[in-house]
């Protein structure tokens, strides 16, 4: 159920962190994000962010949207909708206006679904 | 005006058929124009220069992927259009849709024209890519850095794009060399049989107009288009809609 409603949100494939990468700072994009890869630091998109299920992320991280199927360890601001698949660990608290958590997914921390702030330098289109 | 260069390896006899057809073909289509041979002795950058004080706005370069690149370097900074006639297999043809031989011809007679992003390092431009391959290597995109965690990986710097099976990354406009930005591509590699190199599906890929390429130890070497070295660390940019050349309608962006 998870994997055509992913596909069918990630529209336009901007910066791909493949398996075998390692990114070390604040990384910000512009269009979708795609995680197989490691990243240390910050992670902010003004679109869609998917952490693929091999990945590992330690960061804080940022999103229109979000698709978790690997490790997070940081605080999780996702604006609009987040998935968590069954094979997501996260470390950190969750701010989201809708959440979708599959049978078998582990978080450990605070969930917060009073809305997102706005992702600094875009407008809210959520309203909620 | 045009300007028609033959690389050197187009004085080989092997070629002759094909250049006549080649000009027949231009001469029917009345975009005949002077022709340059050139050798040991015939240097493409005065050819061009002297060409340009002429009056040539078409520079048409005759030949492979390596007279591409090569004609590009020295066109960057001058106002002329590049025009491109491959014999033989050509990656940049295929991108840019232009097709073998004298079926080039049709498409220059278009004259279809794009403004395309070219590369630049350290004041040398690139239409293709920049390679890297040693994982050693480091790019700083000034608030982040990447670094390849596999021991066998090409690190890409890519501004045509680069081609694959199904072509996805221009269907989905990844890599478009009319977007402002170069496309950092990091591809795992495995050896295959007989020393085949096969690359992985697994590509990474950063979008980017300025980065810094440096290494963790010994210095690494960065290849542009096949034919310059550098020795990191090399500042890579983008130089936005540098070149004006002839595309055709089966141009892949």
């Amino acid at each position: 159920m998870f994997k055509n409603e992913q596909d069918k949100q990630i529209k336009k494939v901007e910066t791909i962190i493949g398996p075998s990468v390692k990114v070390q700072g604040d990384f910000t994009g512009d269009g979708d994000v795609i995680v197989e890869g490691i990243v240390v630091g910050n992670l902010k998109t003004k679109n869609h962010l998917k952490i693929g299920a091999g990945a590992r992320v330690q960061a804080e991280i940022e999103a229109q949207s979000a698709f978790i199927a690997g490790e997070v360890s940081g605080n999780l601001t996702v604006l609009e909708e987040v998935e968590l698949t069954a094979s997501a660990k996260i470390k950190g608290d969750i701010s989201a206006s809708l959440i979708s958590v599959e049978k078998g997914a582990k978080i450990n921390g605070r969930i917060s679904m009073n809305g997102a702030k706005k992702i600094e330098g875009q407008e809210a289109k959520t309203g909620k | 005006m045009y300007l028609y260069i033959y690389d050197t390896f187009l004085n080989h006899k092997k070629y002759f058929n094909v250049l006549s057809r080649l000009e027949n073909r231009l001469a029917d289509l009345e975009i005949k124009g002077k022709i340059s041979r050139l050798n040991i002795l015939k240097n493409m950058k005065e050819v061009i220069e002297d060409g340009v004080k002429q009056g040539v706005e078409t520079v048409v370069a005759v030949g492979n992927d390596l007279t591409f690149s090569k004609i590009v370097n020295i066109i960057a900074e001058m106002n002329v259009t590049l025009g491109i006639i491959p014999i033989g297999k050509s990656k940049i043809a295929e991108i840019l849709g232009i097709p073998e031989g004298e079926a080039a011809g049709d498409v220059l007679a278009q004259r279809l024209i794009k403004k395309i992003d070219l590369g630049k390092i350290n004041h040398q431009y690139f239409i293709d890519s920049a390679t890297i391959d040693n994982t050693d290597v480091i790019l700083d995109f000034e608030k982040f850095q990447i670094s390849p965690t596999c021991k066998n990986a090409v690190v890409s710097i890519c501004n045509l794009g680069f081609l694959t099976t199904n072509q996805s990354i221009y269907r989905e406009r990844i890599s478009i060399p009319t977007d402002g930005l170069l496309e950092a591509v990091i591809a795992p590699i495995k050896s295959g049989l007989f020393k085949k190199i096969k690359a992985l599906n697994k590509q990474s890929i950063f979008p980017f107009k300025k980065i810094t390429v440096g290494s963790r130890a010994e210095p690494v070497t960065v290849t542009i288009d096949q034919q310059a070295v550098f020795k990191t660390p090399v500042e890579v940019a983008v130089a936005p809609k540098k070149l004006k050349v002839i595309v055709g309608s089966n141009r892949l962006f």
